[in-house]
């Protein structure tokens, strides 16, 4: 236990070095890279741990991107505020989905689809929504405010990162050694057993869904402030749910390293396939998502578990 | 005696079945009481009454004096009754320990507590040397003691058994009576379905027969082997005990 404790804190006391030596453009890489972990650990609570395979996070992504920016903008609130409060609200949202969603019965692949559908509905609602600029979205001005949570060099965004992965890691090993993470596995593994074994599964898939939510949304916050751009086709489409399912299927769902693991892969790979001699930049986007498809179908395949199987000793 | 569970008039229909009609039955405290009844008599589906998994058309269930009819299984494991399912439901991918720990933690709040329960009651069970094995790769029997210890975690009062000693050899029977006995003696009353006459028999100091959904006799095992109607439903050809 204590030579993982000293790994972890070693791994985390060279990647807060990086910044030393890496130049703008590896730093903005690992800042994705980053980013795309701690979305598919946000994701990984509700589908990894709880088995609830939401494939509308992109809702909470979006609630939280959304929320911090108008909050700013109208309010003058700052988005180092405004990020916990799109989390709460995301939580409130991902409460009442789940609520309802539960209540009916709702689950496996139908769950997948509603929540699916409700990414699309928020979407549609962004879309047509004047006081948040509809499909033309919302343009931040590049600043130096480090109060307001905008800077000019990719350094404090990769800090800002690289600590809402840390926390997010740290979040996930206490809830897997908690009472609600047991619920939360028993929920995913047979929800008539874990009723039988006196866990309330209605209010565990709930709270899973909901922690989810909010956890999500703080990434939403996130990659406003540093993309500076708010849009309903760049928040509350499939893409940010696709990062998340990636990142955690390859790398192993239901653990804490798993999702970070698989992430970094995503991420570099793609990082690695822009520099192929394409034409254009379509074909960059065709040929990657292929290259994407076949590694998760081969990864899926024989390593079910995930990369981070690999490690471990068969028992 | 108050009765510790008491079932009054169930009635249970799914479309034209009806899988229970008018059931009334009680266990006592530190009882063993024994289900029988051919396949379709309507067994599993007064378990699945008893623990909320459905709730019964007419008549109701009270547990420690309680009506619990319409209650979420979670809420009737909370109260006392705990079950293992016929067709054994391991979490796959959780190691025994876990499994068994989250039925402790019924009871128990603290993860360490919950743990030192689990082991113990593996160590009663017998698959104490398992505890890292997962669910997946257990045999039959194994599955069967990990739906036991699992139930047993959870601290019941009345502890349901649905057919822990089918499919098992003559000498695992023998260590699966003694295992139900060493639980009851614990204070723990016993409901248990079994096709495995001797096993019933030897474990229950009264028997229900149930045929088509109703109660068609009650009482001791001596009385039952004797009793033509259990003899006609059920028993097949007149049977001694041994």
């Amino acid at each position: 236990m204590h030579g993982r404790l000293a790994l972890g804190l070693v791994a985390v006391g060279a990647a807060a070095a990086v910044p030393l030596v890496a130049g703008q453009h590896i730093l903005t890489a690992l800042i994705v890279a980053l980013h795309a972990s701690y979305i598919a650990l946000a994701w990984n609570v509700a589908a990894g741990y709880a088995g609830q395979f939401s494939l509308g996070h992109s809702l909470f992504y979006g609630i939280g991107a959304y929320a911090s920016t108008m909050l700013y903008l109208k309010l003058g609130l700052t988005p180092w505020a405004g990020m916990f409060a799109g989390a709460a609200i995301a939580g409130a949202v991902g409460v009442l989905l789940a609520l309802g969603v539960y209540r009916y019965n709702v689950r496996g692949i139908f769950f997948a689809l509603v929540t699916l559908g409700a990414a699309e509905v928020a979407k549609g609602l962004a879309d047509n929504w004047d006081w948040v600029k509809g499909p033309v979205g919302i343009l931040l001005t590049m600043k130096a405010a480090p109060a307001e949570f905008f800077f000019l060099r990719r350094e404090p965004y990769y800090y800002v990162a690289l600590a809402m992965v840390v926390a997010m890691i740290v979040i996930s090993l206490v809830l897997e050694r908690s009472r609600l993470g047991q619920h939360f596995l028993a929920v995913r593994e047979d929800e008539a057993a874990a009723e039988a074994s006196g866990v309330d599964t209605y209010r565990a898939k709930t709270i899973a869904i909901g922690l989810s939510a909010a956890l999500t949304a703080f990434a939403g916050s996130f990659y406003a402030q540093f993309y500076l751009y708010v849009s309903p086709e760049t928040v509350f489409t499939f893409e940010p749910q696709l990062t998340m399912m990636l990142g955690t299927m390859v790398g192993g769902a239901g653990t804490a390293l798993g999702p970070v693991l698989g992430s970094v892969l995503f991420s570099g790979l793609g990082e690695a396939l822009r520099n192929l001699p394409f034409e254009n930049t379509r074909q960059v986007v065709i040929g990657s998502k292929l290259v994407y498809a076949i590694l998760l179908i081969v990864i899926l395949i024989y390593l079910p578990g995930g990369l981070i199987t690999l490690g471990r000793r068969k028992p | 005696m108050s009765a510790l569970l008491a079932v009054r008039g169930v009635s249970k229909r799914f479309g034209g079945l009806q899988a229970l009609n008018n059931v009334t039955f009680g266990v006592g405290h530190r009882e063993i009481v024994g289900i029988i009844g051919p396949n379709g008599a309507g067994k599993t589906t007064l378990f699945n009454v008893i623990t909320g998994v459905y709730a019964p058309d007419e008549g109701h269930v009270e547990l420690r004096g309680l009506k619990v009819t319409g209650w979420a299984p979670h809420r009737i494991c909370r109260l006392g009754a705990a079950r293992t399912f016929q067709i054994g439901k391991p979490f796959a991918a959780l190691s025994v320990l876990q499994t068994v720990r989250i039925g402790a933690l019924n009871r128990i709040e603290s993860m360490a507590g919950a743990t030192a329960r689990a082991l113990e009651v593996l160590e009663l069970v017998g698959l104490a040397d398992k505890r890292e094995h997962l669910g997946k790769n257990l045999t039959v029997i194994e599955r069967k003691r990990l739906e036991l210890a699992r139930a047993l975690a959870t601290g019941p009062a009345l502890l349901l058994l649905d057919e822990v000693a089918a499919g098992l050899r003559p000498n695992e029977i023998q260590d699966m009576i003694a295992l139900v006995r060493r639980i009851a003696a614990g204070g723990v009353s016993v409901l248990i379905i079994e096709h495995v006459l001797e096993a019933v028999m030897r474990l229950s100091a009264r028997i229900v027969v149930l045929n088509y959904g109703e109660v068609i006799a009650e009482g001791s095992p001596q009385s039952l082997v004797n009793d033509p109607r259990v003899i006609e439903a059920y028993l097949g050809e007149a049977y001694t005990l041994a």
